[in-house]
């Protein structure tokens, strides 16, 4: 029998490196595909918050610069308007003096020439206020030496101006016209020479205005393009981090359902070979005697319970998972608990020679649940701890009352602790996940389907309660299921320090 | 013969003497204080020219063509209003002493005889009268009070100015009506 036992079955795994070899960026970007990868929820939000607060630095950036240009331009464009216009006003006023100073010439009529006078008079003021104006918003050093020789000259013109159009309105029309062509004339010509440098400098302004604002709006449209570059870029590595994660994760419940497909395949060929082989000695005739018979018909009974038990197991995990179940919450009395739990585990604990303790804080109250769920659900952690309890086979179940972590109302705390191999902390993230086994325990070949903590959470989480996990690495492992306590006053308790211990050989 | 030539002479001047009595003041009396809304009517210069004051004779010089220049040696340049017009006639009556054939003759006299070398500028307006005083440095001209501002020079006449009680160039007030 032993040597048709050791023929067990072997179910090649593909190894999960082997299944995602190649990557997203395979060669690619392999940096950032290791980082991005290896990051954990926390850090990834962390990252993103990083990076939509850069972005949005730098995009508040650009927007500034894009707004200063646009400003400028606004600022270009308005005043080009309005400088045009002041140097036309300026050029068409001091032209309108010397036309309306002529233009008494034209008459004998005393009011009439001194109506030209007049709008002689008013145009040299505006261009005079023109003046005044320029030499005011001048900034650069031509600009106020202009301003200064601007004014000079003009002065000297309507000093001109007045001697002619005294003259004029005298009558002596002669002398008139020979002090314009003695000095109005080149008067004059000074003061349009003045007018057309004002031009040429503010168009020479304008044109280094121009250029600045051409400059900075080179500078933020490459800002710009370098965002949505980055930003282009940025999207592309998180939908590919995000394809990489779907599909490590579907590689891996695939890796899970294989491995447990095996590990199942395993566990129910092992008792069926147990079975085949006390069947076949038994019917070769190679079992002789009562007590031989009764040993094989122990070997046969504890296998078929065996196989009984995982196929219920499996069912059971079935039915969670497309929520069949249903369990009816009510109040349920600890020592209840107490007595279906151990009886329950009365026969795994003594055929495993553990050693189980029971520690029950006085006055627990009665808790929130369905009595089958918790026997379920503690019937697996006691299992859990018998199978993984390494030498010490100890075992304690330990109730006590404490405030949730929430803080709203008063729970029940049922644990569950070995002192057994424990569990390393990189993977207490992944022990409650369905099919999941550790490598260590597939090396120490201990068996299971990987189900059982996950049933243990879907039962706890069914019933409004919830499972946790305290565990150190070679030191041993604590499993508490946390449940509601009911507020009724008329609850049954359990006696105060009850402490007892189960011993088995 | 003689002595018909001499009576007929004799008679025409006295006819023409008798017009002239009956035009000097063309109905209207002189403006007297106490007799009515009067007010001043200043003489008005440039206000380049460093004349201050002038005496009426001076003043009668000017206006009659008899003087052509300032002391500065600017040429005068004689602003009148229109014809008819109430400042006119106290100045053509009480600064020249004639009336208008007679101011009209003088000027045409002096113009043919070339004692006079230009003639008056007529101006329709106060405020024409002001800006070509404004514009002329040898300018002058008169305006009512209310018609004075910064633009001209007041002087004063026989020491005199146009406020004193003893101003003698009055003009009747405009109701503007």
């Amino acid at each position: 029998m032993s040597l048709r036992l050791l023929s067990r079955p072997v179910i090649n795994v593909p190894k999960k490196e082997n299944l995602v070899r190649g990557g997203v960026f395979p060669g690619t970007l392999p940096v950032l595909d290791r980082f991005l990868t290896g990051l954990s929820t926390m850090q990834s939000i962390f990252l993103l918050i990083f990076i939509c607060c850069a972005i949005t630095v730098v995009g508040m950036v650009v927007v500034r610069d894009l707004r200063s240009a646009n400003n400028e331009a606004k600022n270009i464009f308005t005043s080009s308007i309005q400088g045009l216009h002041s140097i036309g006003d300026l050029q068409y006023d001091a032209q309108e003096t010397r036309r309306a100073t002529l233009y008494a010439l034209t008459t004998k009529d005393s009011n009439l020439q001194v109506i030209y006078a007049d709008q002689s008079r008013n145009a040299d003021q505006r261009v005079k206020d023109g003046i005044t104006r320029y030499v005011h918003q001048a900034t650069r050093p031509s600009e106020v030496s202009l301003g200064e020789r601007l004014n000079r000259d003009w002065n000297a013109y309507l000093a001109i101006r007045d001697e002619v159009l005294a003259s004029i309105l005298e009558g002596s029309t002669e002398e008139a016209v020979n002090l314009d062509i003695a000095g109005g004339v080149r008067a004059f010509e000074r003061v349009r020479q003045d007018l057309q440098e004002v031009k040429r400098l503010y168009d020479e302004d304008a044109s280094v205005r121009i250029a600045n604002l051409m400059a900075v709006s080179r500078v933020s449209s490459l800002k710009l393009i370098g965002i949505l570059c980055f930003t282009f870029l940025l999207s592309l590595a998180a939908v590919s981090a995000i394809q990489r994660v779907q599909m490590l994760g579907a590689m891996r419940l695939a890796n899970l359902q294989m491995e447990f497909v095996a590990s199942v395949s395993h566990e129910l060929r092992t008792p069926l070979a147990v079975l085949n082989s006390a069947a076949d000695n038994i019917a070769d005739g190679i079992v002789k005697g009562d007590a031989a018979l009764q040993k094989y018909g122990a070997i046969l009974q504890n296998q078929s319970r065996h196989m009984s038990t995982m196929v219920d197991e499996i069912l059971l995990f079935a039915s969670t998972e497309d929520r069949k179940n249903r369990y009816i919450v009510q109040r349920v009395p600890i020592a209840t608990i107490v007595e279906t739990v151990l009886s329950n585990a009365q026969t795994l604990v003594r055929d495993a020679g553990v050693t189980l303790e029971r520690h029950i804080e006085p006055g627990v109250p009665h808790v929130l649940g369905d009595l089958g769920g918790i026997s379920q659900c503690l019937h697996n952690l006691i299992s859990n701890a018998v199978k993984y309890g390494g030498e010490a086979k100890w075992v304690a179940l330990t109730i006590y009352t404490a405030t949730a972590k929430e803080g709203a109302f008063e729970e029940v705390r049922i644990a569950v602790t070995d002192r057994g191999l424990g569990i390393d902390r990189s993977e207490l993230a992944h022990i409650f996940d369905p099919f999941y086994r550790s490598p260590r325990v597939n090396v120490a070949q201990i068996h299971g389907t990987g189900l059982g903590l996950s049933l243990a959470r879907k039962i706890a989480e069914a019933m409004g309660g919830r499972l946790s996990v305290i565990s150190d690495l070679g030191v041993g492992s604590t499993f508490i299921l946390h449940l509601q306590a009911a507020r009724s006053e008329d609850g049954q308790t359990i006696p105060a320090s009850e402490s007892t211990t189960t011993s088995h050989p | 013969m003689k002595i018909r030539t001499t009576l007929a002479t004799v008679l025409l001047m006295a006819l023409w003497s008798a017009g002239s009595r009956a035009t000097a003041f063309d109905g209207v009396p002189s403006p007297r204080l106490g007799q009515g809304p009067f007010e001043s009517l200043a003489i008005v210069v440039n206000r380049s020219n460093q004349t201050d004051n002038l005496s009426m004779v001076e003043l009668r010089r000017i206006f009659l063509g008899e003087r052509s220049h300032w002391a500065n040696g600017r040429r005068i340049t004689l602003v009148m209003r229109d014809l008819g017009e109430p400042e006119r006639r106290t100045i053509v009556r009480d600064v020249c002493g004639m009336t208008e054939d007679q101011l009209k003759f003088h000027v045409l006299h002096g113009l043919f005889t070339g004692e006079i070398l230009v003639s008056p500028k007529i101006l329709s307006s106060a405020e024409g009268v002001r800006k070509f005083v404004f514009n002329v440095p040898g300018a002058i001209g008169y305006l009512r009070m209310s018609d004075l501002d910064s633009t001209v020079k007041v002087v004063s006449i026989d020491n005199i100015l146009p406020s004193g009680r003893a101003y003698e160039l009055k003009v009747t007030i405009q109701t503007g009506y």
